[in-house]
């Protein structure tokens, strides 16, 4: 030991490396090291590295990495998949863009291409020859990847959020079918509730779910955060007055505080042990059960949800891939964005999912994992009904940033505490007023 | 310095005098740490002011707008409640957790069985990650599983479970306390070091004077840890005014933005919806009122 470090750097004799040494050998040995990655990287072959989020269902995830490698074996170009927390895609997603180095794909959340859009590539060419060859896109794909004229990202997919509930304790109250409208849905809430079952939907910091359930109960009553144009704040409405009183009922008749507190996990959990009888979710709780609890599984159902006097809505989230301009290999990302998406690919990843995923091109609504289970036909038909919030206005920034302060989630959460409708109204016109001023 | 250097530089005045090699080392010696201070500390920071001063969003360069993010968000009424969520949560921990902290250094550092094995068993809690522990907690207030809650209806003290994360005081109460928990062994073990240099004498002289126990702590224990105290009391407070993972993992700054504080504001502002101007605002909108403390409570322990 003592002869080879004698042999590497000068001695002081006494076997010990004399400081400048120390300092001379390591910088020699850092510059070389990063010389030799500086090399490969700028050499070798073109390497799509996607960033993306770690799936509820870990099967998911397996299929894209089990599909990098059989492309980089076809066709030669490397392609790796990195899985992150679904909440830590925004702060990577931000540093990306700031920073202008990072993945060159991006898993971009529903409004994503529209905030974004500046360091995104237009992706034109790749939507266009898949909506040829598969049957066109989807309305809601379009309305998330079309910035102004331009594709800004591909749509890959949405989460189809259904309502999640007990067949067997809607049958004891009365209810062989799930109730069509919010106004039958009270009613069984409430004997549900007196059954012992109460319903369950997030009035608390569930991004997800609380977001999911809310936007869509506002527009059922007929009402928007933002007009058309989405510069005009438009919350205080009768409209809006209707839906706040109405979700101050249904808490009422059918919940416990419980709801206050739920994260977007806290609502399976609380389904799966059997506290709550109906509540708002992706397939999750049903894909869960299969594991968990099988006979649970067998009494649970899917419905859409109820209709309102302005008709029937959801929102769901739908995930797109972006390209970031600064990526290197953006030929590369667009063929391999193109082959992930076509049947082959795209199918065996949705097919393992069951229901988690659907596709948002036209061709994935024949696709055959709609057949496997006839308790999936809802969620095959959720995407019908989803708009985005900031709805009637596309995604945009205010719209985005409302959502993330939970305006319309708190706004019923305050009426769900008693504070009066026009009160709560009011509180939710001046936070959407301070977030579309800055627009 | 050998001699033939030293005719040498006496040779060139000026020169010996600019580039005296004991000086010359001695920069070099301190460059590493300036320039570690530079890169690590100083960049960063002025990076944040000048983004601050913009009204950049994510990806685009923005403009200089001088203070209008500051001026705007005074009149932001989500911020204004934050602003308050803040101060609630920061004096009221740096509150519990130096009453807390005092008692349980008095009690360390009486004579008792396996004190030391005690003394590190206290630091615990500031030992595991944050995100862990509270994640922990987290189970613990659970709506439907709180363990807290099941423990106290059979006991017999509540009679009906408390909802801690779901309403906006218990949600408070709740952030508050595994704010203490989490803290709780920093004031505990630096007050402790500072007992422990109080000498006895002062406490047999009192004694024999009859003095009991409450004066001589009031009139020899509290005096003499005044400084130990100055210093743990700021940096907690400046920790505790830039937490946000107790936070962000127990509440998200819910129910109803009722523990929303300045860093998860700032985070879901800057990072979420991308407005970096108006997020890094939000986070250095004390930073004036925290560097008055700095300065006063430095000038302070000077003179002591």
């Amino acid at each position: 030991m003592r002869k080879m470090k004698q042999g590497l750097v000068h001695s002081r004799g006494d076997g010990r490396i004399s400081r400048r040494a120390f300092i001379g050998v390591t910088a020699g040995a850092t510059a070389a090291l990063s010389f030799g990655t500086f090399i490969r990287s700028g050499l070798g072959a073109a390497k799509v590295n996607v960033l993306t989020w770690s799936n509820t269902l870990r099967a998911m995830d397996d299929v894209l990495r089990e599909q990098a490698k059989q492309y980089t074996k076809e066709k030669g170009v490397e392609v790796s998949f990195e899985f992150i927390n679904q909440t830590d895609l925004p702060a990577k997603t931000a540093a990306a863009v700031e920073s202008g180095a990072g993945p060159d794909i991006i898993t971009l959340w529903s409004d994503g291409p529209h905030l974004h859009a500046k360091a995104l590539v237009d992706v034109d060419d790749v939507t266009a020859s898949l909506g040829k060859e598969l049957k066109g896109w989807t309305n809601i794909g379009k309305d998330i990847a079309i910035v102004g004229k331009n594709w800004k990202a591909v749509p890959w997919g949405i989460i189809p959020i259904a309502l999640t509930y007990r067949e067997d304790w809607l049958k004891e109250v009365g209810y062989s079918t799930f109730p069509d409208t919010w106004d039958e849905l009270l009613a069984a809430s409430k004997k549900l509730k007196d059954k012992g079952h109460p319903v369950g939907f997030s009035l608390g910091r569930a991004i997800g779910d609380g977001n999911q359930f809310h936007y869509p109960l506002l527009w059922a009553f007929g009402g928007a955060e933002a007009k058309k144009d989405g510069k005009t704040v438009a919350i205080n409405s009768p409209e809006t007055a209707k839906a706040v009183d109405y979700r101050r009922k249904l808490y009422q008749a059918g919940e416990t505080e419980d709801v206050f507190a739920w994260d977007d996990a806290a609502n399976n959990r609380a389904f799966l042990a059997g506290a709550v009888s109906v509540t708002v979710n992706a397939a999750s709780i049903y894909w869960a059960a299969k594991k968990d609890a099988p006979p649970l599984r067998e009494v649970t159902n899917h419905s859409f949800f109820p209709k309102g006097p302005a008709g029937r809505f959801g929102y769901s989230t739908a995930i797109s891939l972006g390209i970031f301009k600064f990526s290197k290999a953006q030929k590369e990302a667009k063929a391999f964005i193109k082959w992930l998406l076509e049947p082959k690919q795209y199918s065996a990843w949705m097919g393992i999912g069951e229901g988690m995923m659907a596709g948002l091109l036209n061709y994935y609504e024949d696709d055959p994992v709609w057949k496997k289970d006839p308790k999936l036909e809802v969620i095959r038909q959720i995407p019908k009904y989803v708009r985005m919030p900031g709805y009637p206005a596309p995604p945009s920034r205010p719209a985005a940033e409302a959502m993330i302060k939970f305006v319309i989630v708190n706004m019923f959460a305050r009426a769900a505490k008693g504070m009066a409708t026009a009160e709560t109204i009011k509180i939710a016109e001046q936070e959407l007023k301070e977030v579309y001023g800055k627009a | 310095m050998s001699i033939a250097r030293a005719e040498r530089l006496a040779a060139r005045p000026w020169a010996a005098r600019l580039v005296k090699p004991e000086a010359l080392t001695g920069y070099g010696l301190i460059s590493p740490a300036v320039f570690l201070m530079l890169v690590l500390l100083a960049y960063p920071f002025v990076l944040a002011v000048s983004i601050s001063l913009t009204d950049r969003v994510l990806g685009e360069p923005g403009k200089f707008v001088w203070l209008e993010n500051f001026l705007k968000l005074l009149q932001d009424s989500l911020f204004r409640q934050t602003v308050w969520n803040s101060f609630v949560y920061t004096i009221s921990t740096v509150f519990l957790k130096l009453v807390l902290g005092i008692i349980l250094a008095l009690l360390l550092n009486q004579e008792m069985p396996y004190r030391n094995l005690v003394r590190g068993a206290l630091l615990l809690p500031w030992i595991v990650p944050t995100s862990l522990s509270v994640l922990t907690w987290l189970w613990m207030f659970d709506s439907l599983f709180s363990v807290v809650n099941y423990i106290l209806l059979g006991l017999g003290l509540i009679s009906k479970k408390i909802p801690w994360l779901g309403d906006p005081f218990w949600a408070m109460v709740s952030v508050i306390i595994v704010n203490t928990w989490r803290g709780l062994p920093f004031f505990a073990v630096s007050i402790l070091a500072g007992l422990m240099t109080i000498p006895r004498e002062l406490y047999e002289a009192a004694e024999t004077d009859g003095a009991r126990a409450p004066r001589q702590f009031w009139h020899i224990t509290l005096p003499l840890l005044q400084p130990v105290i100055a210093v743990v009391v700021l940096f907690s407070t400046i920790w505790t005014f830039a937490d946000f993972q107790i936070v962000y993992i127990l509440t998200h700054g819910g129910p109803i933005n009722a523990t929303q504080i300045f860093a998860t504001m700032a985070y879901d502002v800057a990072l979420v919806a991308g407005r970096i101007g108006e997020g890094s605002a939000i986070s250095l909108f004390l930073f004036p009122a925290l560097l008055v403390v700095i300065i006063l409570l430095l000038r302070y322990l000077r003179r002591e």
